[in-house]
């Protein structure tokens, strides 16, 4: 993995000037939930300050307050030294404070030129060349190249989010949010994001970084703020921090084991046989995983990944090519797959709108896909299924464990290990886990990591994911996906081709 | 905004709730009786002729009990749609083929015991009420076709093939040319309880404990209630849902079809085109105003029937006409839902301006 060098050039241009905007002693209660308690922190112009924290650690709570979605409950926010209050999102673009979201906000059908202009079109007759000169030269100005005539629905996620950052530096934003910016960019578009952000903070822009990847704090941020519990626990110059296991540290309050020992397991029978699975975009996929063993298939998010696992998971049906799923035809096994032990698992991305309901408590999440298990007859049996929630709570270390709340109530990292507790007990043969530490912390990824190594003993996994690091911390082989087809297929042991896996995502095959 | 700011509250009132629903009940009332005083009658008069004739008096609260009957089995159904988000309008019409399908028995059996020809007419209500119902599902899960338009169109076709058989073979010869069927034979008819109360009652109250039951504590209910909540998750969790929608309208269309066969045997005795009078469309204002909860629904549905019958006084006594009814309907339900929005919301004063 590429080790990023800070370019700054200008940094320390800013210094001494008020902070474009002060928190003080800002809190924000949800009932007897305490999300934010007492934060001081201070944007300053030309500054990048990276915000690290763990999952409910009250990160986006923070950045909703600043962005005007919440109010706070007390506390002050002051902008260039003056007391004001944000009644909507409105108020907080007017004071120049804007956000990038994780899920881009932009309109498919239209150019890059008009989704930066949208409502903020000088008359009411526009002229599509002045919009794209005026695009352009904003573009050259902060380094986001970007063809402002492009139709966004052909451009790739790095892309999309410079017209995101276009959009605010359009509005005169002075203050950017990026919430978890390069988890949907590949290593090129990460560092072209660094290089616009160093740019943008040189020409006195401050810039708030939301990330869980420690490598990407220590190259891009200036400062660092850790959030925990609700509380700004440390904050201290990037100079100041000697390492990523200290940074980590220091965030978790605790030593983290951020490389894991995984030793190989004997590999069993076959549990998986994909062979030429061929349309939807795929093709020629051969793959096949054996029990005890975890097959990584690493790629950039949009290459067909979630086609093989729609397929495979039996939501779509396969074109062409064989597929086999414990020694069955993809036509045997589904549409009814076996309901209760030998089959197969699935845990999605998409943890709060697939694998949940979000208005619904544990004990029926639970029951989600295990209600097999508990059935009498016609009759659930919930009291049993209530004990085994509370096991499983307890097991996987499921954050708050009461049963009886919402889904909704839980974070990122606990919904996942519900939705982990609640797979494994069905015990499959074959698990397939779709970027399953995605927006997780460190813990909660490690606790996720060692779960999957644990399963390992009795079931074959297939796991898909857009994290390097992920794919070489647990699988035994990695196969790369680029635009539906897997380019290549190794062991771990396998340095050389380890080495080059950067390149593969982009499409590159070395020789 | 004036000086006061919307906030969430972190948990639903409880007991305030009922409050809220008190206040928009009179608020609607009292917009009603606006509306009676801008046409010249006596606002005050009005509300009392109001309560008398639906709540005061043993024939009155019987009137309304009778009415709430059908009421409450086509609200079950419709809520049963209404929880997994399907949104069957169409009792109405599966009410009047449930109407058919129990006439088309006594017809075809005049001279059966009452063991044989009541059971059959509790199938065959069931019946044509649920395939009434069947058909929009299937339209929507095989062709995509949206249920709301279906359900609403076949309430019209339901109820002109039941005008077209009364007016045509099914006519009493010795009507006078009155479109109604024959007087059922005695064995046809669901007789009385207590007072005017029929054993139809009962049938609700079967209905509803098995309802509640199917819903809370059946494999099936917790499917309808995932896919309700999250449709993709059910099919994530390869819940049959095209089977779970073919099966809730069903469901829906049995119960309606029973209301209609009730209304037809216990209240008519014979089936003409009256027995058509708007109840599956009030069972939509009674299921949303219950919030889809059972027990609500029994209430709500006392508390509409009422509304019909008190306005019958009305009629009488003030020349006040018969669609007043739905204008009430409409305001309970717009100001009931629209205060519901303080039990998730309130007022606050704010801090700074």
């Amino acid at each position: 993995m590429a080790e990023y060098v800070n370019k700054r050039t200008n940094r320390g241009a800013f210094a001494g000037q008020t902070p474009f905007v002060r928190l003080q002693g800002i809190s924000k209660h949800f009932g007897k939930v305490r999300a934010n308690h007492e934060i001081n922190l201070d944007i300053r112009p030309g500054m990048i300050k990276a915000l690290l924290g763990e999952n409910g650690a009250g990160k986006s709570t923070l950045m909703s307050i600043l962005s005007g979605r919440f109010q706070q409950t007390s506390g002050d926010i002051y902008v260039d030294g003056n007391l004001t209050s944000f009644a909507s999102p409105k108020d907080a673009i007017k004071a120049g404070i804007g956000m990038v979201y994780q899920h881009f906000m932009l309109v498919e059908s239209m150019t890059v030129a008009q989704n930066v202009l949208l409502g903020q079109e000088k008359a009411f007759l526009v002229s599509p060349k002045e919009q794209e000169k005026e695009v352009a030269a904003l573009a050259e100005q902060y380094g986001l190249p970007i063809d402002p005539a492009a139709t966004v629905s052909s451009l790739s996620m790095g892309e999309k989010q410079r017209v995101e950052i276009l959009k605010l530096l359009y509005r005169d934003s002075r203050v950017l949010i990026l919430d978890e910016p390069t988890a949907v960019l590949t290593p090129t578009e990460t560092e072209q994001l660094f290089e616009a952000m160093w740019r943008m903070a040189d020409q006195g822009k401050s810039l708030v970084f939301i990330s869980h990847k420690l490598k990407e704090v220590m190259a891009v941020a200036d400062e660092v703020a850790i959030l925990r519990k609700g509380e700004i626990v440390d904050e201290f110059k990037e100079s100041d921090v000697p390492n990523e296991t200290v940074l980590a540290n220091r965030m978790v309050g605790r030593d983290v084991e951020l490389s894991l020992d995984a030793q190989p397991v004997e590999p069993g029978a076959t549990v998986l046989d994909v062979q030429g699975l061929d349309g939807d975009g795929l093709e020629e996929i051969m793959l096949s995983v054996r029990k005890g063993e975890i097959v990584a298939i690493a790629g950039v998010a949009g290459n067909g990944q979630k086609e093989l696992v729609e397929v495979i998971c039996g939501l779509r049906k396969p074109i062409k090519g064989d597929v086999s799923i414990l020694g069955l035809e993809w036509h045997d096994f589904y549409p009814r797959p076996p309901r209760k032990g030998r089959s197969l698992a699935y845990i999605p991305e998409d943890r709060q709108g697939l694998a949940t309901c979000k208005f619904v408590d544990l004990v029926d999440n639970f029951l989600l896909t295990t209600r097999h298990s508990f059935t009498t007859g016609p009759f659930l049996n919930r009291s049993k299924a209530v004990d085994t929630t509370v096991d499983i709570v307890e097991q996987f270390n499921v954050q708050p464990g009461h049963i009886d709340a919402d889904a909704r109530s839980l974070s990122g990292g606990n919904l996942q290990k519900l939705v982990i507790g609640r797979e494994f007990y069905r015990q499959p043969d074959i698990i397939v886990a779709e970027n399953p530490t995605q927006g997780l912390d460190i813990s909660a990824t490690e606790e996720v990591w060692q779960r999957l190594l644990e399963v390992r003993n009795r079931a074959g996994i297939l796991l898909i994911t857009s994290e390097l690091n992920e794919a070489l911390q647990l699988a035994d082989r990695i196969a790369v996906m680029y635009r539906g087809r897997i380019i290549d297929q190794f062991p771990k042991s396998d340095t050389k081709k380890v080495d080059a896996i950067g390149l593969m995502m982009a499409g590159v095959t070395p020789e | 905004m004036l000086g006061f700011t919307i906030e969430k509250r972190q948990e639903p009132l409880k007991w305030g709730s009922f409050f809220i629903f008190l206040v928009a009940l009179v608020f609607s009332l009292g917009v009603s009786a606006l509306l009676l005083a801008i046409q010249g009658k006596p606002p005050f008069e009005a509300m009392y002729l109001l309560w008398d004739g639906a709540f005061a008096h043993d024939w009155a609260l019987e009137d309304t009990i009778l009415k709430a009957i059908p009421i409450f089995l086509c609200s079950l159904g419709v809520a049963v749609c209404f929880r997994m988000q399907i949104w069957n309008i169409g009792a109405e019409g599966q009410y009047a083929l449930g109407a058919v399908g129990a006439t088309w028995v006594v017809l075809s059996m005049p001279e059966a015991p009452v063991w044989v020809i009541m059971p059959l007419m509790f199938v065959a209500a069931a019946a044509f009420g649920a395939i009434w119902a069947i058909i929009p599902a299937l339209l929507r899960e095989k062709m995509g076709l949206n249920e709301i338009i279906s359900t609403l169109m076949l309430n019209y076709i339901g109820i002109l093939f039941l005008e077209f058989l009364v007016y045509g073979a099914w006519k009493d010869p010795a009507s006078f040319g009155f479109p109604m069927t024959i007087m059922f034979p005695d064995t046809a008819v669901i007789g009385e309880l207590f007072g005017r109360i029929h054993w139809g009652i009962l049938v609700c109250a079967g209905a509803g404990i098995a309802l509640t039951i199917f819903l809370k504590h059946t494999r099936l209910g917790f499917e309808i209630m995932v896919s309700g909540e999250n449709p993709r998750a059910a099919r994530y969790a390869r819940m049959p849902y095209s089977a779970l929608v073919v099966l809730v309208m069903g469901v829906c269309g049995a119960l309606a079809g029973w209301a209609g066969l009730i209304e037809t045997s216990a209240t008519l005795n014979r089936l003409q085109p009256t027995v058509v009078v708007g109840y599956g469309f009030t069972a939509i204002v009674v299921a949303w105003l219950a919030r889809l909860r059972i027990t609500s629904i029994a209430g709500y549905s006392i508390l509409l029937a009422g509304l019909r019958v008190g306005v019958e006084n009305l009629q009488l006594e003030l020349q006040v006409p018969a669609s007043f009814t739905g204008i009430m309907q409409g305001l309970i339900l717009l100001s009931v839902l629209a205060g519901q929005f303080f039990n998730w919301y309130s007022f606050q004063r704010s801090k700074r301006g």
